[in-house]
């Protein structure tokens, strides 16, 4: 046995959980303040030999126009690099 | 009656079988909900949802089979905006409220946006009307305490439609008996806070339904702000689509993955009964949580004037419900299929054999359904393979 899970303890949905990983990779790399909320969905790809599913960033900062990140992946499988990547092609991922 | 002035809609939602047509039924039978609009969208090819839904004399059923969330917004303030014309040339009958069913597979987002005024600007008359009269007025979501979680974890739809509600209704409550099942229902309000903390939580067994669907103050902001950044987001995607550079040509903004699909059989002849059930003990048995839904009416040789409802939800099975009378007067058997990574050909191919009794080769037919089933095959070949010789 390598740990003790609380049975009790309240189980968040593993998609939150990552959604929460991904919102603070984004932070942390783009080194965003503290005021700009960061939000993430998930949606089908529409681009040719793209994935099916994609994730989907949005940087929400006040007094300017909302910033969309694609990440080609669906969320369960968006890595830290694979974010930094979008963010290096700029809008639209 | 006349028309309000003010009209509140409901958005009712929840995941695929969590029991949104059931409590409808409910809802409507009673006398001070008779004066409802009803829309009711479906995620499939061929409508079934509105036959499970019972009309009174009032109510007014819009159907649509196509998804309204990816449609986006302009579908459903058309809907709104049609009901609104046709009550108001008395063409329709009146009513004081508008519930719409979601698809269990809707994405809250579009739809909520849809019903925010100061989100519009209204150019139409179309769009005048609709900011003008409509307004959101709560947003009830089931959660079905069998499959809610597995939704929850792999369906970002579900999260959604759980994070946008102001209201979450526990629902098949009723089949849990044991002390340790209803020990996990007692802690799902704390689980389902983590995903939205303001919500009211309410056990299906002892909700009031008439108090679900009073009108309240919708607020986006007491939702949090995962819901606020979706909408954000929803509607900074929604311009993009209509405007961005690369706008032409392109389907339009889809929200569910290619791997999810759904696909219907429709069948002229009546069906033994325990053939059908026999079809889906197999489908369910090989395919598991990649059949998302079954839902349907079918009609059994042993009763041609009494359809049966069917549900099936991943591995839950509801037992069919007896229809003293078809709903309306396509008599066939019309089944609609949600699944995720499992292709028509073998489920239609399965049914044929199966309720035609024709020799066929299961391993092989379920095999199409999908690699992952390969295990539980040749059980369920041996099975059939039995049955058929009792039955013969």
């Amino acid at each position: 046995m390598t740990g003790f899970v609380n049975p009790l303890a309240p189980r968040s949905s593993r998609l939150m959980a990552k959604s929460a990983e991904i919102k603070a990779w984004v932070r942390e790399l783009m080194d965003l303040p503290d005021g700009t909320a960061v939000t993430v969905a998930e949606l089908a790809c529409r681009d040719e030999g793209c994935p099916d599913i994609e994730t989907v960033i949005g940087i929400l900062e006040e007094g300017r126009p909302i910033r969309t990140i694609r990440v080609h992946a669906a969320m369960a499988d968006a890595t830290r690099d694979a974010v930094a990547e979008a963010i290096g092609q700029g809008p639209g991922g | 009656m006349a028309l309000p002035d003010r009209i509140p809609v409901f958005l009712l939602s929840g995941f695929l079988g969590s029991g949104k047509s059931t409590l409808l039924n409910e809802l409507l039978a009673e006398p001070s909900f008779h004066d409802s609009a009803v829309v009711i969208n479906e995620f499939g090819d061929v409508a079934i949802d509105h036959l499970l839904v019972r009309q009174g004399e009032t109510a007014i059923s819009q159907v649509s089979t196509g998804c309204l969330c990816c449609a986006g917004t302009t579908d459903l303030r058309a809907t709104l905006f049609d009901l609104h014309c046709a009550a108001s040339a008395k063409l329709a009958p009146a009513f004081s409220r508008v519930i719409v069913e979601m698809s269990g597979l809707g994405d809250p987002a579009p739809l909520v946006n849809a019903l925010m005024a100061d989100r519009h600007g209204a150019e139409t008359l179309r769009d005048r009307t609709v900011d003008t009269v409509f307004y959101l007025a709560g947003f009830v979501t089931l959660y079905d305490i069998v499959t809610g979680g597995i939704s929850i974890d792999r369906h970002f739809e579900a999260v959604k439609q759980i994070a946008f509600a102001d209201r979450i209704v526990l629902t098949k409550t009723d089949l849990a008996k044991d002390p340790a099942t209803l020990s996990d229902i007692a802690a799902l309000p704390r689980e389902l806070r983590l995903l939205n903390a303001d919500a009211r939580i309410y056990d299906r067994r002892d909700a009031e339904l008439a108090a679900l669907f009073a009108p309240r103050p919708y607020s986006v902001v007491e939702r949090g702000e995962d819901v606020s950044g979706w909408l954000a987001l929803e509607a900074a995607l929604a311009a993009e689509e209509l405007h961005g550079p690369a706008s032409a040509g392109r389907d339009r903004l889809s929200r569910h993955t290619s791997g999810i699909r759904s696909f219907s059989i429709v069948h002229d002849a009546t069906i033994p009964e325990s053939r059908f059930l026999q079809f889906l003990s197999v489908l369910q048995q090989s395919a598991g949580q990649h059949l998302l839904r079954v839902k349907g009416i079918v009609g059994v040789a042993e009763e041609p004037e009494s359809p049966r409802i069917v549900h099936a939800v991943q591995h839950s099975t509801s037992a069919p419900v007896r229809l003293d009378t078809w709903p309306d007067d396509d008599r066939r058997t019309r089944l609609v299929f949600i699944t995720s990574g499992i292709d028509p050909e073998p489920v239609r191919a399965l049914f044929s054999a199966v309720i035609g009794g024709a020799p066929s080769p299961f391993g092989r037919l379920l095999g199409g359904i999908g690699d992952a089933f390969a295990k539980p095959l040749s059980r369920i070949s041996s099975y059939l393979t039995t049955t058929s010789r009792r039955s013969s």
